[in-house]
């Protein structure tokens, strides 16, 4: 029983990590259609923003919370940035185009921002400072637990639960939920549709630029490469738990984060990928909407 | 001047002219119907009024203003509403959330909010006791006078309704057109576009007939609808059978 | 002022010369330009040159495999390197392993990645592009991770020590030799793309790539043709895969990632999709810039993602763009004169009917003589969500009639004409046609039962001229197979001329012959409906839907259009109408059913109908007993 509980554990971890990734495929996808292969790497220039900040410029230093803060804030507004400005220069002027020339743009943004990253932080694998957060943890019944782990899942819980009260209660929140249904409707409210596509990318960044964060701090190791394969889990989770579904993504994210650990504790690590890869293939045979439905724009 | 004027509107789509040259007014307490077959360009003269169509020439001015090239949000902020042919409300949002989004541009007044909801509900008492309910079960008429009170959350001063008795009893469609009434007489004016002619000339002040883009007929409600040229727009008049 | 003539001239004479250039059919430009270019490459000796030339003609041959899913049928691959490495490790597992000549492998090689692309490609492409996207990387990856855990192909270190081919006894060793393959193989390549690009299966592969949907109801199978394309694309990938293999000796999962993926879409977009020159551009600038910019080699995929938005952004046709040169309309053709056209259409037709009522006869279904039911619907009822768009409709249609189908807005009649046409699948009801029922079938397949149609604001296929979209509606009278296609055999020729013919005789029909070589989009909408029908005629249908064909047209056009369905009646079609417009279908039909709000309200003869009270309160609404109380002034 003991390996299960632990395996559960990190997959939990981990889940709640592409959690906040599948989220920013999904708000996207399910206001405008649009596959932001980008959004993996957003979580990569979000871990490189935040190292710079801890071992550049030697935050690390500071008082924990102060640096903590300090490395998720910036983060998250510097990739907010630049989602923007996918948005405005690569984006935009496609969205009527085909399909096919959205995609293949999407694609070449995915490219740019990773040899960007790769020509800005070198290709050498970096780290976040190892011994910034305490080592230690608890036991919760048999299931050891550290703080590291408890804190960074804290953290992604708090956002989400912070995405869910601003889609669920805010008006501005109501509207974006509008857009997945049609668009020229809530222009007739007075919604202005394309502030509210632009607030999509801002969450969407944030929330990838998050858990890039999370992911430096809980595995140390970052590198330029790291948002290819992130990116297509948080996909497959984003279309797992049924694309443009925002309880949805959290879901699938979970899952695919409980996937992968058993997976590597019970197989091998050479075999996640497959089955992760296998995981989406047939769910987009067997049930294209996913496990909760989708929520997507009929009428753009 | 009147409060809404639309001057010789030119609307294409691609190279098909759907609209050669409407010209139209509206006035604040007063009903303007505006009627004709299929594929006239009804819909089209309010959503290029509206905001969502951009019209190739002519003009549009609402209290002396022009809206031609004003985006679709910005037209709602001046105080038109269009309520569109089938009704497009949120069905995965509630009856509350819908009307809450019809109050966007007043979200920082959460009390007129709340305010302008109750005098919503107070007009389709229906709407009040489905308040919680996902706007996507609702009935057709339900649905239909939910849109009707989304749109008039934001208190316009024109409202525009494209087919509101479409896929409605007949019982229903003439409580809907009731209530469209009553909104006008408390000052706002409307522009009523309708299938069902007589009905919607029963409640209208003025009317205009639209064929194939053009006005061919207009006039005081009250003389068209005894004009058998109305009868012969929509179906064709008393023609050859055929094979002559 | 004389500059400009001088210019005009010069340019009437480049354009004079290309045309000439025209004439010489394909396969012998391509052999002498490749030629050209190889024997100077050949010729300078240089072996470093010889071996980037090799490269290019490899990631050229790449390029046009997946140019061919790309380009021609319009699907996002992002695994292409799958069958670069299914390809390749074939060929290096059979010729260490079993040792086999690399010539024996070939086949071999081609045949697991055309069953790879099978197996992978039927659940996945009916899939929209962007899932179909996702899926495909899925692929690529899949293949390099299976392919790096399996310890029998090497796993991580892969296969060494790969021998050179041996052709009949001539060992290949030099980069030279290697090269002579490659533009051998990079030739025949070309040769088939372009015969492939102009049969039937290129158009298909146009239309679907436009309008996926007008061109499954017109009877292109485009599941099919999605899959001739992955398949045949992922073919020429695993060949160039078994090249590549030998060539470089050795071959390791790390030949085969998702950047290769990348790189190959590179050099299609770069060059321009569905471009053949565009291809060799492309690879040419791939592979060739990393060398010529050597010091900027590292930021290589820099340098491309930047080039791979650009071009998206301000040059999206590519480098070299794809030149859909006007054709030239029935080239070759013999000239007939028009009672003769009109003879032998009808002739044609008549012959036809009489084959099929023979084979229906003979399989034992009944066969509907004129004014008997040709499609019966029955308790037909559509549902979506809470609203029941067709409730219980039940009506038949006479074969050789003209019956149409009105009602106010919102009515369902659109709803059932989707239900009879396979677009939609009806909640309940029968519809039968001919005898056979055609509910739940495929659009292409209804098409192939005999039902054709138009839509409801016209869908032709924009980027083609019109003889070309009349000819796609002749996609399910072609007799011969794709294999015949690519290698443009005669029997190919015939059928070719044969439909040419026939797309004329039709467009003759319908009073367009004059316009047949220009482009869909330049016509006036109402000549643009005629040939809507056209197309919907080429397939020989016993039964046409047409969905509001007279929106948009003023009363001289609508006059010529009752002409033509008069006329269609008089070839024995039968014809189904849904109009808005009173008069003409006052005037035309014989038969006129009711809708409204999804019921059947009334059915009879025109003037019937025209009287009757329950459809006149349908359209303009009921009298009303109550007064409305209107306000006084504003």
């Amino acid at each position: 029983m003991g390996p299960f509980l632990e395996y559960t554990v990190i997959g939990l971890t981990v889940g709640s990590f592409y959690a906040l990734v599948a989220l920013g495929y999904t708000i996207v996808y399910g206001i405008i259609r649009l596959i932001n292969f980008a959004q993996g790497d957003l979580s990569m220039v979000g871990a490189f923003l935040g190292w710079t900040l801890l071992v550049s410029f030697g935050f690390q230093r500071l008082p924990l919370y102060l640096a903590l803060i300090a490395a998720f804030v910036v983060p998250m507004l510097g990739t907010a940035v630049v989602n923007l400005g996918i948005l405005q220069f690569a984006y935009k002027p496609l969205l009527k185009k085909s399909m096919l020339a959205i995609l293949i743009t999407a694609l070449g943004m995915s490219l740019f921002l990773q040899n960007s990253a790769e020509l800005i932080w070198g290709p050498a694998i970096q780290a976040y400072p190892p011994n910034l957060l305490p080592a230690n943890g608890l036991f919760m019944g048999p299931v050891h637990l550290t703080y590291v782990q408890i804190a960074l899942v804290f953290v992604s819980l708090l956002l989400m639960g912070g995405l869910v009260a601003f889609i669920q209660r805010t008006t501005v929140g109501t509207a974006m939920r509008a857009l997945a249904v049609d668009h020229d409707a809530a222009r007739l409210m007075g919604i202005d549709v394309d502030a509210i596509i632009r607030l999509a990318f801002v969450l969407g960044a944030m929330l990838a630029a998050a858990s890039g964060v999370m992911l430096g701090l809980y595995y140390v190791q970052i590198q330029f490469t790291m948002g290819f394969l992130l990116g297509l889990r948080a996909f497959t989770a984003a279309v797992l738990g049924g694309i443009g579904n925002i309880p949805g993504a959290m879901a699938g994210g979970m899952l695919i984060g409980l996937l992968e650990a058993y997976t590597t504790g019970y197989l091998s690590g050479k075999w996640e990928d497959v089955l992760v890869f296998g995981v989406l293939i047939t769910v987009l045979i067997v049930k294209p909407t996913g496990l909760f439905g989708e929520r997507v724009a009929e009428r753009m | 001047m009147a409060l809404l004027e639309i001057h010789d509107l030119r609307v294409f789509y691609g190279n098909i002219e759907a609209l050669k040259g409407i010209s139209l007014e509206a006035e604040p307490g007063h009903i303007v119907a505006i009627l004709g077959g299929n594929g006239a360009g009804k819909t089209t003269t309010l959503r290029t009024i509206s905001g969502l169509l951009r019209p190739r020439s002519g003009s549009i001015t609402y209290g002396g203003k022009s809206l031609v090239g004003m985006q679709a949000h910005a037209i709602v902020a001046m105080g038109l509403s269009h309520v569109p042919e089938g009704r497009r409300i949120f069905g995965i949002l509630t009856v509350e959330e819908n009307l809450n989004l019809g109050g966007y541009l007043i979200r920082s007044n959460q009390g007129l909010v709340k305010e302008r909801k109750a005098a919503v509900y107070a007009l389709f008492p229906r709407l009040a006791e489905r308040r919680t309910q996902l706007a996507g079960t609702l009935s057709g008429g339900e649905q239909q006078m939910l849109a009707i009170g989304r749109a008039l959350m934001p208190d316009p001063k024109v409202l525009m309704l494209d087919e509101p008795s479409l896929g409605l009893a007949p019982m229903l469609a003439r409580s809907v057109l009731k209530t469209v009434r009553e909104i006008a007489n408390r000052g706002t004016a409307i522009l009523l576009v309708e299938q069902n002619a007589r009905q919607a000339l029963a409640i209208s002040d003025q009317a205009y007939v639209i064929e194939v883009g053009k006005i061919v007929l207009q006039g005081e409600a009250a003389s068209l609808a005894s004009d058998e040229r109305v009868q012969k727009a929509y179906l064709g008049g008393f023609e050859a059978v055929a094979g002559a | 002022m004389i500059a400009r003539l001088a210019d005009h001239r010069a340019g009437r004479a480049f354009i004079a010369s290309r045309d000439q250039l025209e004439r010489i059919p394909f396969f012998i430009r391509v052999i002498v330009i490749l030629a050209i270019v190889g024997g100077s490459v050949l010729l300078n000796g240089d072996d470093y040159v010889t071996s980037v030339a090799v490269s290019v003609a490899t990631y050229a041959m790449l390029g046009l495999g997946l140019n061919i899913v790309v380009g021609y049928a319009g699907l996002l691959d992002l695994g292409y390197a799958a069958f670069f490495a299914i390809g390749a490790y074939t060929s290096a597992m059979l010729m260490t392993i079993a040792h086999w000549n690399f010539f024996a492998t070939l086949p071999l090689a081609v045949l697991f990645t055309g069953t790879a692309g099978a197996i992978l490609g039927y659940p996945t492409l009916r899939l929209r592009s962007d899932y179909l996207a996702i899926v495909t990387l899925g692929f690529g990856e899949m293949t390099r991770i299976t392919f790096n855990n399996w310890d029998y192909a090497g796993g991580p270190n892969g296969i060494l020590d790969i021998p050179w081919p041996n052709f009949f006894g001539y060992q290949l060793s030099t980069q030279g030799d290697f090269f002579v393959v490659g533009l051998v193989l990079l030739a025949i390549a070309m040769i088939f793309a372009q015969n492939l690009d102009h049969s039937r299966l290129g158009r298909g592969w146009v239309a679907i790539k436009e309008d996926e949907f007008a061109a499954e109801s017109v009877g292109v199978p485009s599941l099919r043709l999605k899959l001739f394309a992955y398949v045949m694309g992922g073919m020429w990938g695993g060949l160039a895969g078994a090249f590549f293999a030998t060539r470089i000796g050795a071959i390791d999962p790390t030949s085969f990632t998702f950047q290769l993926s990348v790189l190959v879409l590179i050099v299609i977009v770069l060059g321009g999709t569905g471009s053949l020159p565009g291809v060799l551009l492309g690879a040419l600038v791939v592979v060739g810039l990393p060398e010529v910019l050597r010091q900027f080699a590292d930021q290589r995929l820099l340098i491309f993602a930047v080039l791979l938005i650009g071009v998206m952004l301000l040059r999206p046709q590519g480098l070299w763009p794809r030149v859909r040169r006007k054709p030239k309309p029935f080239y070759g053709l013999q000239e007939e004169e028009a009672g003769d056209v009109a003879a032998r259409i009808l002739g044609e037709h008549q012959v036809q009917m009489e084959e099929r009522d023979r084979r229906h006869a003979a399989a034992g279904h009944q066969v509907p003589q004129p004014g008997e039911a040709l499609l019966e619907v029955e308790g037909l009822v559509q549902q979506f969500g809470g609203l029941r768009a067709v409730d219980n409709v039940s009506f038949n249609v006479q074969r050789g009639e003209i019956f149409s189908l009105i009602g106010p807005n919102g009515g369902g009649k659109t709803t059932v004409f989707n239900c009879i046409t396979g677009v939609q699948k009806p909640k309940r009801g029968r519809i039968r046609f001919d005898g056979r029922s055609v509910v739940g079938l495929r659009p292409h397949v209804i098409v192939s039962r005999g039902i054709g149609r138009t839509f409801q604001g016209i869908r032709l296929f924009k980027n083609m001229a019109v003889f070309e979209n009349v000819m796609v509606g002749l996609y399910p009278r072609h007799r011969t197979m794709t294999w015949q296609a690519m290698l443009h055999t005669p029997g190919e020729r015939t059928d070719e001329l044969r439909t040419l013919q026939e797309s004329r005789r039709w467009l003759g029909f319908v009073g367009l012959e004059s316009l047949a070589g220009r482009l869909a989009t330049e016509l006036s909408y109402a000549d643009q409906r005629r040939v809507e029908i056209a197309r919907a005629l080429a397939a020989h249908p016993h039964l046409v839907l047409f969905d509001e064909p007279a929106a948009g047209m003023n009363p001289t056009e609508k006059l010529e259009l009752v002409g033509i369905i008069r006329k269609i009646r008089d070839l024995g079609i039968t014809v189904l109408l849904i109009e808005h417009d009173m008069s003409l279908v006052m005037r035309v039909s014989d038969r006129i059913g009711v809708l409204d709000h999804g019921v059947l309200i009334a059915l009879g003869k025109p003037a019937e109908v025209q009287q009757n009270p329950t459809v006149i309160e349908a359209y303009l609404g009921r009298d009303e007993d109550d007064v409305i109380v209107k306000a006084q002034g504003a």
